[in-house]
């Protein structure tokens, strides 16, 4: 009678990347839980892979470790061989080849990916579980994408893909902006989603380096 | 964890019912369960019929209440027409027949007891396809798997109200240490020519069987003191 | 249910093809609407001379909030109220219709309704639909013979506590209940009570309160607000959102202006529409 037991769980949780021309906010909250209960109120989604490349990872959290220490293996072999970090591009590329690589045994993982390309720029790359990427100037992954990706589509408004000369994929918002809208779509999801909740830490990426702040979420 | 919550609610029950030299006594543990949780540790399984029947009740608590709420009514009826008492015989066939007619819906496993002035104390069972059967003893629920040896052994012809009493809760809590379905305290029922006494054995008074753990009001009372800042 | 309870067909009460048509469409792969569902936490407790009940505010679809603060405690007499659990409709709908046949009854009989009563007429509704209507229910109340509380499950059996918790908040809830209701709640304040009425009151709202906060924080299921109803002898108090432990943490400043146009407009084509042509010749019938 009872179900199959599965090797997956879903832990929750909402991930939200915004890049700028000179900067990249990377949040996500910090609500871990499985089915109605809530496993911890302090666990952080956001992992930074390399000083210019940080990923925030919903969907299931122990294959989220897996993954994460997947990369920083290949990326310490990676700096090894070459003598320096890990571009945010190159990144990206090795996150959707990792992913793909288990094709038929995914890591139930849903990525977003942000820091600086070579040129300082900020830059977004959004995933599927099995290693789809597609570089954007914004996106969320989630339990709460749904309720936040409407909202992010509103106010920062990528250009059409089908227009030609393709347009720049940043967002015009400053960076205080940027955070300050990152707060509320996470208020707001918390307001509506229950996997969304607690607290969301926010990484900052642009020239100066990393900072990190986080403010308080509903905990119900 | 899955503890099921969506189950319907059965007891996962002891009960027993047991005659002696004058009447009878019932006796039941007070564990209700849904899947694994106990969404009722003090229930009461021994429903009263009339003044001078009483019921065991075992398995769906919903089919089991709504069974003994219709026998209740007409037994209400019986007695107003008749003009006195029921009898456990009739009470323990109105039981049988809801239990054998509807027994494709029902999941229901009962013992009746009682006394009247006709017959003196009786027990019938009604297990779960609604057969009746009267017996000198009967134990029934989950827990009952562990009783039938030692209730051969211990039950004898002509016990006084006090030896049925103490072999009734020393059944129940030997049920109680061994199935994982029953629990909580010992109900007891014993009726007689002189009427109806219960009675009622908290779970931290009841004795303690083989290598099974004392009770303790909470569980923080094993922990450490908490280090003080 | 044992294979057993399918194998005949019943030759009295509902019937239930129709679920086991659906159950049957959900293993092909047809699924039906959702409903929307109370994930809950709800609780009652008896105190000296009446009961508390207590109830959170959330109503989820699945994982997303619908109602951030929906009532769960209904009405079902004027000494006597019902927290419901499960399928929002089917909580709604039982506890009024129980709640018109006890008007009824207290014009035909002109009496105050019994807790038992509505117990009772609760349970044989539920009962004839098999669990099929799922309500799980909390039932409390005052009357003529003291304060009762019970708790009704959607298979329709009930069980008398004096102390109850129900939905997927139930076990977080109880978990409170289990550890600090005493009771002197009813019996250690009886002497008490002749100095102070009001403590076994307080004492018990506050107990409510901080069971029902344990399922808005550690169940998902439950949020929200807190609503509390205590009903004594004569008087019903019915404290909406008595607490609000949830306020919104973080407001923009700025605000937002929603503009329109935000989507690209690649091209446009207008086409008219034609004037439909008035068909003639036709006559008209008349009487």
């Amino acid at each position: 009678m009872g179900s199959r037991w599965s090797p997956y769980d879903n832990n929750g949780g909402t991930c939200v990347a915004i890049a700028g021309s000179d900067y990249c906010v990377i949040a996500a909250d910090t609500r871990m839980s499985t089915g109605y209960s809530i496993l911890t109120r302090d666990y952080s989604k956001i992992c930074k892979l390399a000083d210019k490349a940080v990923m925030a990872s919903s969907g299931f959290q122990a294959d989220v470790r897996a993954l994460q220490k997947n990369l920083a293996a290949k990326h310490l072999t990676y700096q090894h061989q070459h003598n320096k970090q890990m571009s945010c591009p190159a990144m990206a590329h090795l996150l959707s080849n990792t992913l793909y690589y288990k094709r038929f045994f995914p890591y139930y993982s849903f990525n977003v990916l942000g820091g600086l390309d070579n040129e300082g720029k900020g830059c977004v790359y959004t995933y599927d579980a099995v290693g789809s990427y597609e570089r954007v100037g914004y996106s969320t992954q989630g339990s709460g994408s749904s309720l936040i990706m409407p909202v992010l589509d509103n106010q920062l408004k990528s250009p059409s893909p089908l227009l030609l000369p393709a347009k720049d994929a940043v967002t015009p918002l400053s960076e205080s902006d940027a955070v300050d809208l990152v707060k509320d779509v996470f208020a707001s999801a918390t307001e509506r989603d229950i996997y969304t909740g607690d607290a969301v830490e926010i990484v900052v990426i642009n020239a100066g380096g990393i900072r990190r702040e986080s403010i308080d979420l509903r905990k119900d | 964890m899955d503890l099921n919550l969506d189950a319907p609610h059965s007891m996962g029950t002891t009960i027993i019912g047991v005659t002696y030299d004058g009447g009878v006594v019932l006796g039941a543990d007070s564990r209700t369960s849904t899947g694994m949780y106990v969404a009722n540790r003090a229930s009461d399984k021994i429903t009263q019929l009339t003044d001078n029947v009483y019921l065991c009740r075992s398995g769906s608590a919903a089919d089991t209440q709504i069974i003994s709420d219709y026998v209740r009514y007409f037994l209400d009826q019986h007695t107003i027409q008749l003009g006195q008492p029921a009898t456990v015989k009739v009470a323990a066939n109105l039981i049988r027949l809801l239990s054998y007619q509807n027994k494709n819906m029902l999941q229901a496993g009962m013992i009746v007891g009682g006394w009247d002035k006709y017959v003196g104390g009786q027990i019938y069972s009604v297990p779960l396809g609604g057969t009746i059967l009267q017996q000198p003893f009967s134990i029934g629920g989950s827990g009952s798997s562990y009783l039938y040896g030692f209730m051969d052994q211990s039950w004898k012809e002509g016990m006084s109200k006090d030896e049925a009493e103490k072999l009734v809760v020393k059944a129940v809590s030997l049920a109680i240490a061994r199935d994982g379905a029953s629990g909580g305290v010992v109900r007891t029922v014993t009726i007689n020519s002189e009427g109806v006494e219960r009675k009622f054995y908290p779970g931290d008074s009841l004795p303690l069987w083989h290598e099974e753990l004392a009770s303790v009001n909470s569980l923080l009372d094993l922990l450490p003191e908490p280090m003080s800042t | 249910m044992s294979k057993a309870t399918v194998e005949l067909p019943p030759k009295a009460g509902f019937n239930f093809d129709l679920c086991r048509r659906n159950d049957m469409l959900t293993k092909n792969g047809v699924h039906a609407p959702s409903f929307l569902k109370t994930g809950t936490t709800i609780v009652g407790l008896v105190f000296e001379d009446g009961v508390v009940l207590g109830a959170d505010t959330r109503a989820t679809e699945g994982p997303i909030v619908a109602d951030k603060n929906c009532e769960k405690i209904h009405y079902m007499a004027p000494n006597i109220y019902c927290c419901g659990a499960g399928t929002a409709a089917d909580t709604e709908n039982v506890t009024d219709m129980i709640s018109s046949q006890l008007l009824l009854h207290r014009y035909a009989t002109g009496r105050e309704s019994r807790v038992v009563t509505a117990l009772t007429l609760l349970k044989t509704h539920l009962f004839g639909y098999q669990g099929h209507v799922s309500a799980a229910l909390v039932l409390g109340g005052v009357d003529i013979t003291g304060p009762h509380l019970h708790t009704i499950y959607p298979h329709g059996s009930t069980d008398t506590l004096p102390f109850a918790t129900m939905g997927s908040g139930s076990l977080a809830a109880m978990a409170i209940f289990e550890s600090k209701y005493r009771e002197g709640l009813t019996d250690f304040y009886i002497y008490i009570l002749y100095l102070c009425q009001s403590i076994a009151r307080d004492e018990g709202v506050k107990l409510v309160t901080e069971a029902i906060c344990s399922g808005i924080f550690n169940d998902l299921g439950s949020g929200s607000n807190v609503d509390v109803c205590v009903i004594t002898k004569g008087k019903v108090e019915y404290l909406r959102n008595h607490q609000k432990p949830n306020p919104r943490t973080y407001i923009s400043s700025k605000g937002f202006s929603f503009l329109k146009g935000q989507t690209e407009v690649l091209s446009t084509k207008v086409t008219l529409l034609e004037k439909p042509q008035q068909e003639e010749g036709v006559d008209k019938m008349e009487e």
